[in-house]
Protein backbone atom coordinates (compact mmCIF):
# COMPACT_ATOMS: atom_id res chain seq x y z
CA UNK A 1 0.00 0.00 0.00
CA UNK A 2 1.42 3.27 -1.32
CA UNK A 3 2.23 6.09 1.35
CA UNK A 4 0.07 9.11 1.15
CA UNK A 5 1.55 12.15 0.57
CA UNK A 6 0.22 15.63 2.07
CA UNK A 7 -0.50 17.82 -0.22
CA UNK A 8 2.18 20.79 1.57
CA UNK A 9 -0.22 24.04 -0.11
CA UNK A 10 -3.38 22.74 1.79
CA UNK A 11 -2.02 21.77 4.60
CA UNK A 12 0.28 25.62 5.16
CA UNK A 13 -2.97 27.09 4.28
CA UNK A 14 -5.08 25.25 6.80
CA UNK A 15 -2.47 25.89 9.42
CA UNK A 16 -2.20 29.16 8.96
CA UNK A 17 -5.65 30.07 8.23
CA UNK A 18 -6.49 28.45 11.37
CA UNK A 19 -4.31 30.47 13.42
CA UNK A 20 -5.56 34.00 11.81
CA UNK A 21 -9.35 32.82 12.48
CA UNK A 22 -8.31 32.02 16.49
CA UNK A 23 -6.59 35.36 16.64
CA UNK A 24 -9.74 36.89 15.44
CA UNK A 25 -12.02 34.94 17.60
CA UNK A 26 -9.90 35.64 20.76
CA UNK A 27 -9.99 39.26 19.32
CA UNK A 28 -13.78 39.07 18.94
CA UNK A 29 -13.88 37.43 22.41
CA UNK A 30 -11.98 40.43 23.95
CA UNK A 31 -8.99 38.12 25.12
CA UNK A 32 -6.74 40.14 23.02
CA UNK A 33 -6.98 43.51 21.40
CA UNK A 34 -6.22 43.04 17.86
CA UNK A 35 -5.74 46.62 15.99
CA UNK A 36 -5.79 47.26 12.35
CA UNK A 37 -2.17 47.39 12.55
CA UNK A 38 -1.69 43.85 13.66
CA UNK A 39 -4.51 42.51 11.53
CA UNK A 40 -2.82 43.41 8.53
CA UNK A 41 0.93 41.91 9.23
CA UNK A 42 -1.08 38.97 10.05
CA UNK A 43 -3.09 38.79 6.81
CA UNK A 44 -0.13 39.37 4.71
CA UNK A 45 1.91 36.92 6.85
CA UNK A 46 -0.59 34.42 6.22
CA UNK A 47 -1.28 35.37 2.16
CA UNK A 48 2.45 35.13 1.93
CA UNK A 49 2.79 31.66 2.93
CA UNK A 50 0.72 30.30 1.35
CA UNK A 51 1.79 31.58 -1.96
CA UNK A 52 5.76 29.89 -0.86
CA UNK A 53 4.20 26.89 -0.29
CA UNK A 54 2.61 26.49 -3.17
CA UNK A 55 5.31 27.63 -5.33
CA UNK A 56 7.88 25.76 -3.37
CA UNK A 57 5.84 22.36 -4.08
CA UNK A 58 5.10 23.52 -7.61
CA UNK A 59 8.93 24.13 -8.07
CA UNK A 60 9.47 20.12 -6.58
CA UNK A 61 7.06 18.92 -9.34
CA UNK A 62 9.02 17.36 -12.40
CA UNK B 1 7.33 18.86 4.09
CA UNK B 2 7.92 22.71 3.01
CA UNK B 3 11.56 22.86 2.00
CA UNK B 4 12.67 19.87 2.43
CA UNK B 5 14.79 21.36 5.21
CA UNK B 6 14.43 18.70 7.66
CA UNK B 7 14.21 15.63 6.00
CA UNK B 8 17.22 16.97 4.50
CA UNK B 9 19.47 17.09 7.74
CA UNK B 10 17.77 13.84 8.98
CA UNK B 11 19.24 12.09 5.68
CA UNK B 12 22.64 13.94 6.40
CA UNK B 13 22.61 12.85 10.04
CA UNK B 14 21.07 9.40 9.47
CA UNK B 15 18.21 10.24 11.61
CA UNK B 16 14.54 10.15 11.51
CA UNK B 17 13.37 13.17 9.84
CA UNK B 18 10.68 13.17 13.23
CA UNK B 19 13.05 13.95 15.36
CA UNK B 20 14.81 16.52 13.50
CA UNK B 21 11.46 18.08 13.07
CA UNK B 22 10.15 18.00 16.67
CA UNK B 23 13.79 19.65 17.28
CA UNK B 24 12.87 22.96 14.88
CA UNK B 25 9.36 22.54 16.55
CA UNK B 26 10.57 23.12 19.80
CA UNK B 27 12.88 25.38 19.32
CA UNK B 28 10.41 27.75 17.52
CA UNK B 29 7.60 27.58 20.47
CA UNK B 30 10.92 28.23 23.29
CA UNK B 31 11.88 31.21 21.84
CA UNK B 32 11.19 31.40 17.73
CA UNK B 33 14.54 30.80 17.07
CA UNK B 34 13.66 27.25 15.07
CA UNK B 35 11.57 29.59 12.82
CA UNK B 36 14.47 31.63 11.45
CA UNK B 37 16.83 28.39 11.69
CA UNK B 38 14.41 26.97 9.32
CA UNK B 39 14.37 30.10 6.78
CA UNK B 40 17.85 30.11 7.29
CA UNK B 41 18.78 26.45 6.36
CA UNK B 42 16.01 26.55 3.66
CA UNK B 43 17.73 29.81 1.63
CA UNK B 44 21.30 28.46 2.18
CA UNK B 45 21.15 25.09 2.08
CA UNK B 46 21.52 23.17 -1.24
CA UNK B 47 18.93 20.61 -1.93
CA UNK B 48 19.71 17.00 -3.20
CA UNK B 49 19.82 18.73 -6.13
CA UNK B 50 22.92 20.86 -5.45
CA UNK B 51 20.66 24.15 -6.27
CA UNK B 52 19.89 27.01 -3.55
CA UNK B 53 16.27 28.32 -2.86
CA UNK B 54 17.34 31.64 -4.79
CA UNK B 55 18.12 29.75 -7.72
CA UNK B 56 14.19 29.13 -8.12
CA UNK B 57 13.59 32.63 -8.28
CA UNK B 58 15.14 32.82 -11.84
CA UNK B 59 12.15 31.16 -13.47
CA UNK B 60 10.61 28.07 -14.04
CA UNK B 61 8.15 26.54 -12.25
CA UNK B 62 6.28 28.33 -9.32
CA UNK B 63 8.54 30.85 -9.15
CA UNK B 64 6.56 33.52 -8.91
CA UNK B 65 4.63 32.50 -6.61
CA UNK B 66 8.10 31.88 -4.40
CA UNK B 67 8.72 35.51 -5.18
CA UNK B 68 5.53 36.87 -4.04
CA UNK B 69 5.04 34.79 -1.11
CA UNK B 70 8.62 35.98 0.09
CA UNK B 71 7.56 39.70 -0.16
CA UNK B 72 4.32 39.26 1.36
CA UNK B 73 6.27 37.78 4.49
CA UNK B 74 9.18 40.30 4.54
CA UNK B 75 6.35 42.77 4.09
CA UNK B 76 4.17 41.43 6.85
CA UNK B 77 7.66 41.03 8.93
CA UNK B 78 7.85 45.09 8.20
CA UNK B 79 4.57 45.79 9.43
CA UNK B 80 5.29 43.95 12.42
CA UNK B 81 8.02 45.65 13.15
CA UNK B 82 5.75 49.01 12.49
CA UNK B 83 3.25 47.94 15.12
CA UNK B 84 5.45 46.90 17.64
CA UNK B 85 7.27 50.50 17.65
CA UNK B 86 10.65 48.68 15.89
CA UNK B 87 10.90 51.32 13.49
CA UNK B 88 12.96 54.30 12.02
CA UNK B 89 10.67 56.60 9.75
CA UNK B 90 7.97 55.89 7.28
CA UNK B 91 10.20 58.52 5.35
CA UNK B 92 13.09 56.23 5.32
CA UNK B 93 11.86 52.18 5.31
CA UNK B 94 8.74 52.67 2.77
CA UNK B 95 11.02 54.56 0.29
CA UNK B 96 13.90 51.35 0.39
CA UNK B 97 10.88 49.07 0.67
CA UNK B 98 10.28 49.86 -2.78
CA UNK B 99 13.65 50.28 -4.13
CA UNK B 100 14.20 47.40 -3.08
CA UNK B 101 11.53 45.43 -5.10
CA UNK B 102 12.04 47.48 -8.41
CA UNK B 103 15.59 46.66 -7.89
CA UNK B 104 15.03 43.47 -7.28
CA UNK B 105 12.50 43.26 -10.62
CA UNK B 106 15.48 44.88 -13.02
CA UNK B 107 18.20 42.11 -11.03
CA UNK B 108 16.15 39.26 -11.66
CA UNK B 109 15.44 40.18 -15.54
CA UNK B 110 19.27 40.68 -15.79
CA UNK B 111 20.53 37.79 -13.84
CA UNK B 112 17.61 35.00 -14.83
CA UNK B 113 19.21 31.99 -16.44
CA UNK B 114 18.57 31.75 -20.24
CA UNK B 115 16.28 29.61 -22.05
CA UNK B 116 12.95 30.55 -19.10
CA UNK B 117 11.98 32.93 -20.79
CA UNK B 118 12.18 35.81 -19.25
CA UNK B 119 15.43 36.63 -18.66
CA UNK B 120 17.10 39.16 -20.78
CA UNK B 121 20.35 37.38 -21.35
CA UNK B 122 18.17 34.64 -22.82
CA UNK B 123 20.06 33.39 -25.89
CA UNK B 124 17.97 34.41 -28.99
CA UNK B 125 15.99 31.46 -30.77
CA UNK B 126 16.84 30.34 -34.25
CA UNK B 127 14.65 32.15 -36.22
CA UNK B 128 15.12 35.37 -34.45
CA UNK B 129 19.24 35.10 -34.80
CA UNK B 130 18.53 34.92 -38.86
CA UNK B 131 16.34 37.55 -38.87
CA UNK B 132 18.91 39.57 -36.42
CA UNK B 133 15.84 40.23 -34.49
CA UNK B 134 15.98 42.40 -31.35
CA UNK B 135 17.23 40.81 -28.00
CA UNK B 136 14.84 39.65 -25.42
CA UNK B 137 14.96 42.04 -22.83
CA UNK B 138 13.32 44.62 -25.18
CA UNK B 139 10.23 42.39 -26.15
CA UNK B 140 7.04 42.36 -24.33
CA UNK B 141 6.91 41.35 -20.75
CA UNK B 142 10.20 41.53 -20.13
CA UNK B 143 10.43 45.12 -20.90
CA UNK B 144 7.65 46.15 -18.84
CA UNK B 145 8.85 44.04 -15.55
CA UNK B 146 12.13 46.10 -16.45
CA UNK B 147 9.89 49.19 -16.60
CA UNK B 148 7.74 48.46 -13.68
CA UNK B 149 11.48 48.23 -11.95
CA UNK B 150 12.53 51.32 -12.88
CA UNK B 151 9.38 53.50 -12.16
CA UNK B 152 9.65 51.63 -8.52
CA UNK B 153 13.07 52.69 -8.34
CA UNK B 154 12.19 56.05 -9.48
CA UNK B 155 9.59 56.47 -7.25
CA UNK B 156 10.94 55.48 -4.25
CA UNK B 157 13.37 58.44 -4.72
CA UNK B 158 11.20 60.58 -5.28
CA UNK B 159 8.48 59.38 -2.24
CA UNK B 160 12.37 59.74 -0.46
CA UNK B 161 12.82 63.38 -1.25
CA UNK B 162 9.47 64.14 -1.13
CA UNK B 163 8.76 62.70 2.80
CA UNK B 164 12.42 64.57 3.58
CA UNK B 165 11.69 67.94 1.70
CA UNK B 166 14.46 67.97 -0.43
CA UNK B 167 11.81 67.27 -3.76
CA UNK B 168 11.72 71.09 -5.09
CA UNK B 169 15.95 71.40 -4.55
CA UNK B 170 16.00 67.68 -6.78
CA UNK B 171 13.61 69.21 -9.20
CA UNK B 172 15.43 71.93 -10.44
CA UNK B 173 18.63 69.56 -10.47
CA UNK B 174 16.87 66.89 -12.42
CA UNK B 175 15.57 69.90 -14.81
CA UNK B 176 19.04 70.97 -15.57
CA UNK B 177 19.79 66.81 -16.36
CA UNK B 178 16.78 66.26 -18.42
CA UNK B 179 18.13 69.44 -20.46
CA UNK B 180 21.71 67.72 -20.88
CA UNK B 181 20.50 64.92 -21.50
CA UNK B 182 17.93 65.61 -24.28
CA UNK B 183 20.53 67.61 -25.86
CA UNK B 184 22.90 64.60 -25.77
CA UNK B 185 20.31 62.61 -27.14
CA UNK B 186 19.54 64.78 -30.06
CA UNK B 187 22.78 65.13 -31.09
CA UNK B 188 23.99 61.56 -30.37
CA UNK B 189 20.61 59.38 -31.05
CA UNK B 190 20.70 58.88 -34.95
CA UNK B 191 24.79 57.29 -34.19
CA UNK B 192 23.24 55.12 -31.50
CA UNK B 193 20.14 54.04 -33.87
CA UNK B 194 22.43 53.66 -37.17
CA UNK B 195 24.89 51.55 -34.62
CA UNK B 196 22.56 49.26 -33.17
CA UNK B 197 21.30 48.68 -36.65
CA UNK B 198 24.98 47.82 -38.25
CA UNK B 199 25.22 45.13 -34.86
CA UNK B 200 22.41 43.48 -35.26
CA UNK B 201 23.00 43.10 -39.31
CA UNK B 202 26.57 42.09 -38.58
CA UNK B 203 25.21 39.28 -36.26
CA UNK B 204 22.71 38.15 -38.66
CA UNK B 205 25.35 37.88 -41.69
CA UNK B 206 28.11 36.16 -38.97
CA UNK B 207 24.77 33.90 -37.59
CA UNK B 208 23.78 32.85 -41.77
CA UNK B 209 27.58 32.35 -42.46
CA UNK B 210 28.11 29.72 -39.87
CA UNK B 211 25.04 28.04 -40.85
CA UNK B 212 26.25 27.79 -44.55
CA UNK B 213 29.14 26.71 -43.30
CA UNK B 214 27.55 23.72 -40.99
CA UNK B 215 25.51 23.18 -44.03
CA UNK B 216 28.48 23.11 -46.25
CA UNK B 217 30.45 20.92 -43.94
CA UNK B 218 27.94 18.29 -43.40
CA UNK B 219 27.18 17.83 -47.67
CA UNK B 220 30.82 17.27 -47.62
CA UNK B 221 30.69 14.49 -44.99
CA UNK B 222 27.43 13.01 -46.26
CA UNK B 223 26.61 13.22 -49.95
CA UNK B 224 29.53 14.37 -51.16
CA UNK B 225 31.37 11.27 -49.98
CA UNK B 226 28.13 8.83 -50.91
CA UNK B 227 28.66 10.23 -54.54
CA UNK B 228 32.28 9.30 -54.60
CA UNK B 229 31.72 5.81 -53.40
CA UNK B 230 28.92 5.66 -56.04
CA UNK B 231 31.68 6.71 -58.78
CA UNK B 232 33.77 3.98 -57.28
CA UNK B 233 31.32 1.17 -57.26
CA UNK B 234 29.65 2.27 -60.11
CA UNK B 235 29.61 -1.65 -61.47
CA UNK B 236 27.70 -3.10 -58.58
CA UNK B 237 23.77 -1.79 -59.08
CA UNK B 238 23.02 -3.16 -56.10
CA UNK B 239 25.33 -1.70 -53.63
CA UNK B 240 25.21 1.34 -55.23
CA UNK B 241 21.59 1.36 -54.50
CA UNK B 242 22.31 0.21 -50.51
CA UNK B 243 24.40 3.58 -50.40
CA UNK B 244 21.84 5.69 -52.09
CA UNK B 245 19.30 4.13 -49.59
CA UNK B 246 21.53 4.99 -46.44
CA UNK B 247 22.36 8.02 -47.66
CA UNK B 248 18.68 9.13 -48.24
CA UNK B 249 17.78 7.77 -44.51
CA UNK B 250 20.37 9.86 -42.83
CA UNK B 251 19.76 12.85 -45.22
CA UNK B 252 16.43 12.93 -43.83
CA UNK B 253 16.89 11.81 -40.63
CA UNK B 254 19.13 15.28 -40.33
CA UNK B 255 16.70 17.43 -42.58
CA UNK B 256 14.10 16.49 -39.67
CA UNK B 257 16.53 17.30 -36.72
CA UNK B 258 16.53 13.44 -34.86
CA UNK B 259 19.42 11.29 -34.24
CA UNK B 260 19.46 8.52 -36.47
CA UNK B 261 18.27 5.06 -35.56
CA UNK B 262 22.00 3.25 -35.17
CA UNK B 263 23.81 6.34 -33.25
CA UNK B 264 20.83 7.13 -30.51
CA UNK B 265 21.89 9.89 -28.00
CA UNK B 266 25.51 8.33 -27.08
CA UNK B 267 28.62 9.42 -28.50
CA UNK B 268 30.21 6.14 -27.71
CA UNK B 269 28.07 4.47 -29.77
CA UNK B 270 28.03 6.60 -32.33
CA UNK B 271 31.37 6.47 -32.89
CA UNK B 272 31.23 2.77 -32.98
CA UNK B 273 28.59 3.27 -35.28
CA UNK B 274 30.72 5.60 -37.57
CA UNK B 275 33.91 3.44 -37.47
CA UNK B 276 31.52 0.37 -38.52
CA UNK B 277 29.86 2.28 -41.46
CA UNK B 278 34.10 3.40 -42.48
CA UNK B 279 34.68 -0.29 -42.25
CA UNK B 280 32.14 -0.94 -44.34
CA UNK B 281 32.16 1.15 -46.92
CA UNK B 282 36.28 1.37 -47.52
CA UNK B 283 37.44 -1.67 -45.75
CA UNK B 284 40.40 -1.81 -43.57
CA UNK B 285 40.12 -2.37 -39.33
CA UNK B 286 38.52 0.76 -37.47
CA UNK B 287 39.42 -0.14 -33.47
CA UNK B 288 37.85 2.27 -30.78
CA UNK B 289 38.34 2.49 -27.79
CA UNK B 290 36.14 5.03 -25.46
CA UNK B 291 36.59 6.54 -21.75
CA UNK B 292 33.18 8.08 -20.98
CA UNK B 293 30.09 8.57 -22.50
CA UNK B 294 27.49 11.35 -23.23
CA UNK B 295 24.63 12.33 -24.94
CA UNK B 296 24.98 13.92 -28.55
CA UNK B 297 24.76 17.45 -27.46
CA UNK B 298 25.61 19.98 -30.44
CA UNK B 299 29.49 19.72 -28.65
CA UNK B 300 29.59 16.33 -29.01
CA UNK B 301 28.01 15.89 -32.35
CA UNK B 302 30.38 18.47 -33.46
CA UNK B 303 33.61 16.37 -32.51
CA UNK B 304 31.37 13.16 -34.15
CA UNK B 305 31.11 14.83 -37.35
CA UNK B 306 35.10 16.27 -37.20
CA UNK B 307 36.11 12.57 -36.08
CA UNK B 308 34.59 10.73 -39.00
CA UNK B 309 35.62 12.88 -41.09
CA UNK B 310 39.26 12.14 -39.92
CA UNK B 311 38.40 8.90 -39.90
CA UNK B 312 36.99 9.04 -43.14
CA UNK B 313 40.15 10.50 -44.56
CA UNK B 314 42.24 8.21 -42.54
CA UNK B 315 41.09 4.96 -43.93
CA UNK B 316 41.07 6.70 -47.66
CA UNK B 317 44.42 7.39 -47.40
CA UNK B 318 46.34 5.46 -44.92
CA UNK B 319 43.54 2.34 -44.74
CA UNK B 320 45.56 -0.55 -46.13
CA UNK B 321 48.83 0.35 -43.92
CA UNK B 322 47.40 -0.88 -41.35
CA UNK B 323 44.52 -0.61 -38.36
CA UNK B 324 43.15 3.26 -37.59
CA UNK B 325 43.42 3.72 -33.63
CA UNK B 326 40.54 6.35 -32.12
CA UNK B 327 40.76 7.11 -28.73
CA UNK B 328 37.83 9.24 -27.10
CA UNK B 329 37.94 10.46 -23.08
CA UNK B 330 34.42 12.29 -21.92
CA UNK B 331 35.03 13.78 -18.78
CA UNK B 332 32.47 16.14 -16.48
CA UNK B 333 34.91 19.14 -18.38
CA UNK B 334 35.82 17.96 -22.11
CA UNK B 335 35.45 15.72 -24.92
CA UNK B 336 38.43 14.35 -26.55
CA UNK B 337 39.13 12.03 -29.32
CA UNK B 338 41.97 11.19 -31.19
CA UNK B 339 42.50 9.65 -34.57
CA UNK B 340 45.34 7.47 -35.49
CA UNK B 341 46.47 6.29 -38.63
CA UNK B 342 49.88 4.49 -40.04
CA UNK B 343 50.24 6.24 -43.24
CA UNK B 344 52.63 7.93 -44.93
CA UNK B 345 51.28 11.29 -42.83
CA UNK B 346 50.78 14.45 -44.83
CA UNK B 347 51.58 18.39 -44.26
CA UNK B 348 48.24 19.99 -43.60
CA UNK B 349 49.52 23.21 -45.29
CA UNK B 350 49.98 22.04 -48.42
CA UNK B 351 45.82 21.29 -49.27
CA UNK B 352 44.28 23.03 -51.43
CA UNK B 353 41.70 25.58 -50.53
CA UNK B 354 38.99 24.30 -52.49
CA UNK B 355 39.26 21.03 -50.32
CA UNK B 356 37.08 21.45 -47.69
CA UNK B 357 37.36 17.60 -45.87
CA UNK B 358 40.35 19.10 -42.94
CA UNK B 359 39.82 23.03 -43.12
CA UNK B 360 36.41 22.40 -42.96
CA UNK B 361 34.53 19.35 -41.99
CA UNK B 362 37.40 18.95 -38.89
CA UNK B 363 39.51 22.43 -38.28
CA UNK B 364 36.01 25.10 -38.95
CA UNK B 365 34.10 22.58 -37.11
CA UNK B 366 35.98 22.37 -33.88
CA UNK B 367 36.18 26.55 -33.77
CA UNK B 368 32.89 26.99 -34.50
CA UNK B 369 31.57 24.86 -31.46
CA UNK B 370 34.54 26.35 -28.98
CA UNK B 371 36.91 23.39 -29.90
CA UNK B 372 40.51 22.97 -31.34
CA UNK B 373 41.77 20.22 -33.65
CA UNK B 374 45.43 19.59 -34.38
CA UNK B 375 47.00 17.42 -36.82
CA UNK B 376 50.46 16.29 -36.21
CA UNK B 377 52.80 13.51 -36.98
CA UNK B 378 52.24 10.30 -35.13
CA UNK B 379 54.76 8.40 -32.59
CA UNK B 380 55.50 5.72 -34.93
CA UNK B 381 54.59 6.98 -38.17
CA UNK B 382 51.00 8.33 -40.15
CA UNK B 383 48.88 11.14 -39.09
CA UNK B 384 47.30 12.23 -35.69
CA UNK B 385 44.28 14.08 -35.23
CA UNK B 386 43.48 15.16 -31.92
CA UNK B 387 39.92 16.40 -31.35
CA UNK B 388 39.07 18.41 -27.86
CA UNK B 389 35.74 20.60 -27.18
CA UNK B 390 35.00 21.71 -23.36
CA UNK B 391 31.36 21.01 -22.42
CA UNK B 392 28.99 23.41 -20.58
CA UNK B 393 27.70 20.51 -18.42
CA UNK B 394 28.74 17.64 -16.81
Amino acid sequence: MGRRVADVTSLTAGVVIGALGVLLLLDNLEAIDMKFAHLAPAVTATAGAILLARGLSRSRER
Amino acid sequence: MIAGVCSGIAERLGIDPIIVRLAFLGATMLSGAGLLAYALAAVFLPSAQGDRLWTRFSGGRGSLEIAVGAGLLALSGVLLLRATGWWFSDAIVWPAVAAAVGGALIWHQFTAAPGDGTAATAPLDQEAQAEGAKPSFLRGRALSKIGLGIALVLGAALMFLWANGALSAAGDAVLAATVVVVALGLIFAPLWWRLGRNLATERGERIRSQERAELGAHLHDSVLQTLALVQQRAGNPREVAALARRQERELRAWLQDRPSARTGDSLAAALGAVAADVEDAHGGAVEVVTVGDCALDPAADAVLGAAREAILNAAKFAGAAGPIDVFAEVTPASIEVFVRDRGPGFDPNVIPVDRHGVRESIIGRMERHGGSASLRAGAGGGTEVELSVGRTAG
